[in-house]
């Protein structure tokens, strides 16, 4: 499945929300990232990510697609980052 | 489906934040660890230890190449899927001479059942492919009664040779004449695409055989060696028709790759960065192209396929069900 990650979380632990997503995910934007993510995988990000934020503090958002057929991305001004299987 | 990292910048990969980080001048790039299966390295790259104990721990294979597009070599973590008992049955069908020679005729049966597909499918388009059709037809019937398999490798050539001339038919395009298969230089534009091609396959067959217990140093149609891997060039027998040449048409017939994609070298021939990458596209995506499997009913990736591929060996070796090769349908 495919996952969008946002989050807003106080600035204590936003490089450690950034850094365990990294693991998963393709950063995009400050605070978002994005991916294809196996079920299993997903669960485990959750838990790592349920281990460091504060949940009376913090805020995680996962968007999740069954497939992109019926979506599209477009990007208006700069490409800061994203999936890349070519460097 | 983990994905399959290319790089073909230079610059250093590293461990950082427990996840893949590649920095070079043109800027700072995170691989999502759990997301990779594999990573193949065609740039000046820098590494270190550490990086490749964390490549052990999650299981991902390095593949290099030289600046020639050679395959170098792989950086195979330690096995996680140890089997002691598939080991021993593989190796007593390479020491069995008839268990190897079956297996062998079956990777030489997929090959050239599929290699007669990608001829099929051309000649019903309006190539006339008939007389090389039927030759290969008519000598792989002596491929079941070889006796050795120095014998078979005979034949196996021979059904080559003339399958290569239905290329020059196929592509038509002047330039990318066959002529006759070169390597180690390759010594014109075809011959660079077959080889790229090949190697790329091996080394994708080589990291699927890593998600099985299966043991890619023992071979049976490529004989078991000190040097390298074999059973990944066996196995790789069977999809080259099917994924590598039928790339290559492709990218010819529509003029995606060209004469000014190479540059010629003392070395021989050798595609051009932007050529590589434009093939490497293709490939990746013929990888993850979805088809029908008749085997088991259901659809999966040409890479999925592979791996199939590998556990039917698997199964064959320690007697669960007799091995036959994969079988394209179109």
């Amino acid at each position: 499945m495919f996952v969008i990650f946002v989050y807003d979380v106080n600035q204590k632990r936003v490089n450690k929300v950034l850094k365990t997503a990294r693991k998963y995910l393709n950063w995009v934007q400050n605070s978002v990232l994005e991916g294809e993510i196996t079920e299993g995988n997903f669960k485990k990000l959750k838990i790592e990510l349920k281990r460091i934020i504060k949940e009376d503090e913090d805020s995680l958002i996962f968007y999740t697609f069954e497939s992109l057929k019926y979506s599209s991305r477009e990007i208006i001004g700069l490409k800061k980052g994203g999936e890349e299987l070519i460097l | 489906m983990k994905n399959t990292i290319y790089i073909f910048s230079d610059g250093e990969l590293k461990r950082k934040d427990n996840t893949i980080f590649f920095e070079n001048e043109n800027g700072k790039k995170f691989i999502p660890v759990e997301n990779t299966s594999e990573i193949m390295i065609f740039g000046e790259v820098t590494l270190n230890k550490r990086f490749l104990e964390f490549l052990t721990q999650s299981e991902i294979i390095l593949h290099f190449f030289n600046r020639y597009e050679y395959y170098v070599g792989s950086y195979y973590p330690r096995e996680h899927l140890n089997s002691g008992y598939v080991i021993l049955k593989q190796a007593e069908h390479y020491n069995d001479q008839n268990k190897r020679l079956f297996l062998a005729q079956k990777f030489i049966e997929g090959s050239y059942k599929n290699m007669i597909v990608v001829l099929k499918y051309y000649n019903n388009r309006g190539t006339d492919l008939n007389k090389i059709i039927l030759s290969i037809e008519e000598l792989s019937k002596k491929i079941y009664d070889t006796k050795s398999i120095s014998e078979l490798m005979a034949y196996e050539g021979n059904i080559r040779d003339i399958y290569y001339l239905a290329f020059d038919n196929i592509i038509g395009i002047e330039e990318f004449n066959f002529q006759r298969r070169t390597k180690r230089p390759p010594l014109n534009y075809l011959n660079t695409l077959i080889s790229f091609g090949n190697s790329l396959i091996y080394t994708t067959v080589l990291s699927e055989i890593y998600k099985t217990h299966l043991d890619p140093r023992i071979g049976y149609l490529h004989s078991t060696n000190f040097r390298s891997f074999t059973l990944n060039l066996d196995i790789a027998e069977i999809f080259k028709p099917i994924i590598v040449d039928r790339i290559i048409f492709s990218l010819l017939g529509r003029k995606k790759i060209s004469t000014d994609d190479f540059e010629n070298n003392l070395e021989g021939i050798i595609l051009k960065e932007k050529g590589m990458k434009t093939f490497v596209e293709e490939f990746q995506s013929k990888l993850e192209t979805v088809i029908n499997h008749p085997h088991i009913g259901k659809s999966a990736t040409y890479r999925t396929i592979i791996r199939m591929e590998a556990y039917k060996i698997e199964k064959h070796i320690i007697g669960d069900e007799e091995y036959n090769p994969f079988i394209s349908q179109w």
